[in-house]
């Protein structure tokens, strides 16, 4: 039997990419491509892969909020998570989320295989970085008793992630409630909760806040000024 | 004669993908590929390429200076610049530095043939959505 993979990216650049490399494997076949975290929570409902690869900035729902409807969709689900930066926030929400294997996105062609094979045979893949914080996450809970590394959006329930990641791509409430098959009404309630919850008063701020925590992406307008910075495929 | 091309990206990932895309082309041929600025500038120096596919966001030598450089050490070889950077300022970073084309890498898929097609002719190509911004000649 093949093993089954899904890709999500909203680059085709990058989804082409991925398909050439995992196809090399016999025995691996891509069986749906999806180009945001919604569509891939679609497509898994319908192809029930058995790994799904997901980009984390990826527009309408991203890839660590898409993890989560994965795994509350299929607890079993494994899911890769590709990433530009392995900072500590996009770590802790990947971990958080469910996600079994960790990889950055500049070193894919070399550890998406080997993170595909960890997975295949029930084990999972995270960069250097990601062991180093899991370990050391680990030894402080042996000190302290308790999970020092809380998580720092302990307060949004996920449909207010999904709220606040469309509301920061400039979506109104009336195109987010169409979004999420909510009424107007609902979609105005989650984006007052969340900014009573946060204590931000303006969209400004929840853009700001979106950024500052990894929920949305934003491109560097120059190149010229910070030449490296931003290098999303 | 194959229009032979540069493929240059800092991530592997990408440059696969931009191979797949322009491989279903006979006569065009992937000559080598770089993964920055500097690696670029050396590489089109020694293999003189038709085309440089160029990106712009890369460690130790950005892509607007690996074209300004390119353009002037083999004035031959054309560059198409693919980016991520969906910005009337960098397009037109990009042409004053020299390139001849400038698509988005969201767009790739569908707009990196028809600009390869007319930047290997030496004709510009912007990518549609950008075309009001400017002229590239």
């Amino acid at each position: 039997m093949k093993l089954r993979i899904l890709i999500a990216d909203d680059h085709e650049v990058v989804r082409r990419g991925l398909c050439t490399l995992l196809q090399t494997r016999e025995g691996w076949e891509v069986c749906g491509e999806a180009k945001d975290g919604r569509e891939a929570v679609e497509k898994a409902k319908q192809v029930r892969p058995d790994v799904v690869i997901l980009d984390v900035g990826m527009p309408n729902l991203n890839g660590l909020a898409a993890t989560r409807q994965l795994i509350q969709q299929n607890p079993q689900q494994k899911v890769i998570v590709l990433t530009i930066t392995d900072s500590d926030q996009v770590i802790r929400e990947a971990l958080d989320a469910g996600a079994r294997g960790f990889v950055l996105k500049s070193d894919a062609a070399r550890d998406l295989i080997s993170a595909v094979e960890a997975l295949q045979h029930n084990r999972m893949f995270f960069t250097p970085r990601v062991n180093d914080m899991v370990l050391a996450g680990f030894l402080d809970r042996g000190h302290n008793g308790s999970n020092a590394d809380s998580p720092k959006l302990p307060t949004l329930t996920p449909r207010e992630r999904e709220v606040i990641q469309l509301l920061a791509e400039g979506k109104s409430s009336k195109e987010v409630a169409s979004l999420l098959n909510l009424s107007t009404k609902t979609a105005e309630t989650h984006r007052s909760n969340i900014m009573r919850k946060l204590d931000i008063h303006s969209i400004r701020d929840l853009v700001v806040y979106a950024v500052k925590n990894d929920i949305i992406q934003v491109q560097v307008s120059s190149p010229a000024t910070q030449p490296t910075a931003g290098s999303a495929a | 004669m194959p229009v032979r091309i540069l493929v240059v990206d800092d991530h592997p990932i990408v440059r696969h993908g931009l191979r797949t895309l322009l491989g279903g082309r006979p006569e065009w041929e992937i000559i080598d590929e770089a993964e920055d600025g500097i690696e670029a500038v050396e590489k089109a120096d020694r293999l003189k390429p038709d085309v440089v596919v160029l990106d712009v966001s890369m460690p130790r030598m950005d892509g607007l200076e690996a074209c300004r450089r390119i353009r002037k050490n083999v004035p031959k070889s054309e560059v198409l610049i693919v980016t991520q950077h969906d910005s009337p300022q960098m397009m037109r970073e990009a042409l004053g530095a020299g390139a001849r084309g400038y698509i988005v890498k969201s767009d790739a898929a569908r707009d990196l043939l028809a600009a390869l097609e007319a930047v290997s002719q030496h004709k510009p190509f912007i990518a549609q959505s950008r075309g009001q911004v400017g002229d590239s000649e």
